[in-house]
């Protein structure tokens, strides 16, 4: 009895996992592609982490709420807890403090990887997903945090997505705030919470429970709407009374001055009331979304603190990008992303096979992708086929009434179709994939 | 000459929608339909606003997806719900109450403070859980999605967790309501890329919308 005849047996997937068939995976590694080489075009250069470590390492610069939807397993050989990494960054931030500690800096990490998490699955939000990202470790100017906003604007680009914003912020102006008030554990939390949902009735009726100064109240209550172009910086720099919060906002001008002049402003919103993130950022932290996408399509910000809980103290800043909602936004704004099959396929109704695996041989070593039928069956079934697989040109050699030592080019694109004697195409194989004449040459 | 909608406002049918359609009526929105009007969609082509009329659970879907920019949901299905969406103006109408309530002939005799183990019916799964579990109460929960006042009647929970806005349906149906869970107001709630991507038309509805609140 196989397996799935068993009662009760169901090939199901777990929630929160994918499977990537051709197409899919086709159009996720062309995403990726891309963003390595934006990544490479700067400078950067790739490091592959484990998929698992220690939990008690990991959980090292991870907030608690991450830890608790971390996927945790028993090493056999020490009985110590093991976890699925849940987020690069600390990984990638342990290792630059430890084992990368005494390279020069600064170091531009890159990566492409699955990352796991117990997530109620929702838009574009899975159990296993994947990142791709960069760490520019070493840094602590502006511009540092200017290139990883300028670098995640090309990689939007690079893929063809457009009407995309970078919501930029600074963790520190709320810190700042929270600071001179010393709310209690709970209230701050409620805050944090009113202010990530925008929430301005909560937030009043908080404030109203705290009882702050006058302005540090009015201040906390315009959080949930200081955000926008380049006039948020001034209604803030009225508001702001304290230092913390002042030192935050001198960063934000000095980046969004940055990003005026890379000439990238019109894909910048600022949000000084935006508190969501990752408890380790420390000073400018930004999402990128696109429209008709509920969820942002890549995050990150600056983490001065967290080298230092591993080693030496060091300034550090990065982000990524989420490879599904990107594919997600690309579908959602109709970008064709190229999907193929072979360039050709082969189809050879002769017995002795010479001409065709001496023709695949020269085409693979010319980089062309080549697929032979194998299958003994009709013509008109071989190219329904090769179309199922996305072939560029069929090359049909020995079909039943053609001339012996000939070969029937067809186009599935175009369907244009010529014929070319095998001596002619073992001469020259790449004529191939040149462009055939519209008017089909000598019928076979 | 109409415009190519830009942003698309969810609307929950019931009692939300006659004081949310007056609200836009206020501020001025145009070729609003009748309240006996049938229509689920309609446009105001000049200011590019599209409005849907969908069940009030939906909403919170709808703007998380993003398939309308902005919505008009009750503070009761936002908590239930939990959507990651922005939630900027508390409305002000559509008042009511999340309520525990029970038969007149239990409430006389009951004590909440006693209370180790209930069965609860109600459109509120999550909220009743967290309201009781936080008590120390174990529930079981029923699941009903409408007439929730029946099931003590006919003996499918003993008690229920519902909405009530003026108290009458509870009180027709020889109900006491024992203890509030929460209050609710109508909200507006905001998908978090359109307020990004579409921040200008966005920005200028939410402040439109809200000098009408407070004016």
């Amino acid at each position: 009895m196989s397996a799935i005849e068993r009662p009760g047996f169901s090939t199901q997937l777990p929630k929160g996992v994918q499977l990537y068939l051709p197409d899919e995976a086709a159009r996720k590694r062309h995403v990726e592609g891309r963003l390595l080489e934006v990544f490479r075009l700067w400078g950067f250069r790739e490091v592959i982490t484990p998929s698992y470590e220690y939990f008690d390492v990991l959980a090292v610069g991870t907030d608690e709420a991450l830890q608790e939807r971390m996927f945790k397993l028993v090493d056999r050989e020490t009985g110590r807890m093991l976890a699925l990494r849940a987020d690069i960054t600390p990984q990638l931030a342990r290792i630059a403090a430890t084992r990368l500690r005494d390279r020069p800096k600064p170091l531009r990490l890159a990566y492409v990887t699955n990352v796991f998490r117990y997530e109620e699955p929702r838009v574009g939000r899975h159990r296993e997903f994947y990142q791709a990202g960069v760490e520019l470790i070493g840094l602590p100017k502006p511009e540092a945090d200017t290139e990883m906003i300028a670098m995640a604007i090309e990689g939007f680009r690079a893929l063809g997505l457009d009407r995309f914003q970078i919501d930029v912020g600074q963790v520190e102006f709320f810190r700042g705030i929270l600071e001179t008030l010393a709310p209690d554990g709970a209230t701050a939390r409620a805050l944090r919470e009113a202010l990530r949902r925008k929430d301005a009735a909560e937030l009043e009726r908080l404030v109203g429970a705290l009882g702050p100064p006058p302005a540090t109240g009015d201040l906390l209550l315009a959080l949930p709407s200081l955000y926008g172009r380049a006039e948020v910086l001034e209604r803030a720099a009225k508001l702001v009374n304290n230092p913390r919060s002042e030192r935050a906002l001198e960063n934000l001008v000095e980046i969004h001055r940055l990003l005026t002049a890379y000439g990238l402003v019109e894909h910048i919103i600022l949000d000084l009331g935006e508190v969501r993130g990752f408890d380790y950022y420390s000073g400018v932290a930004f999402e990128g979304y696109v429209a008709g996408l509920g969820a942002e399509l890549c995050g990150g910000g600056r983490y001065d603190h967290l080298l230092g809980r591993f080693g030496p103290p060091c300034p550090a800043t990065g982000f990524a990008f989420d490879v599904d909602r990107l594919l997600l936004a690309l579908e959602a704004q109709g970008v064709e992303v190229p999907v193929r099959g072979p360039e050709v396929f082969i189809i050879d109704f002769t017995e002795d096979k010479t001409a065709a695996l001496a023709l695949s041989r020269r085409l693979r070593g010319l980089g062309l992708a080549v697929a032979r039928d194998i299958i003994s069956r009709g013509l008109e079934e071989s190219i329904a086929y090769a179309r199922e697989i996305r072939a560029g040109r069929v090359l049909v050699i020995g079909a039943p009434g053609a001339a012996a030592g000939t070969a029937r080019v067809l186009d599935l694109a175009t369907g244009r179709e010529t014929v070319w004697t095998l001596a002619e195409l073992l001469a020259r194989p790449e004529r191939l994939i040149e462009p055939l004449p519209a008017a089909g040459g000598v019928r076979a | 000459m109409s415009a190519r909608p830009r942003i698309t406002l969810a609307l929950p049918k019931g009692r939300l929608l006659r004081p949310a359609l007056e609200l836009l009526r206020r501020m001025g929105v145009r070729d609003i339909p009748g309240p006996e009007s049938r229509r689920l969609i309609w446009e105001d082509p000049d200011r590019g606003l599209r409005v849907l009329i969908l069940k009030p659970a939906d909403i919170p879907t709808y703007v998380e997806y993003g398939a309308a920019d902005l919505g008009i949901v009750g503070k009761d299905i936002l908590l239930e719900q939990a959507p990651d969406v922005y939630e900027p103006l508390d409305l002000g109408f559509g008042l009511c109450r999340l309520v525990v309530a029970e038969p007149r002939e239990l409430w006389e005799r009951d004590d909440p403070s006693k209370w180790a183990w209930v069965r609860v019916a109600t459109k509120y799964p999550t909220l009743t859980e967290r309201y009781f579990s936080e008590r120390g109460v174990q529930v079981e929960v029923i699941r009903l999605d409408g007439s929730i006042e029946l099931a003590p009647l006919v003996g499918l929970a003993e008690r229920i967790v519902d909405l009530v806005a003026s108290g009458e349906t509870l009180r027709e149906n020889g109900l006491v309501e024992v203890a509030e869970i929460v209050r609710s107001t109508a909200r507006l709630i905001v998908n978090r890329a359109a307020l990004k991507t579409a921040h200008g038309a966005v920005s200028r509805l939410l402040e439109e919308m809200k000098a009408e609140v407070r004016g």
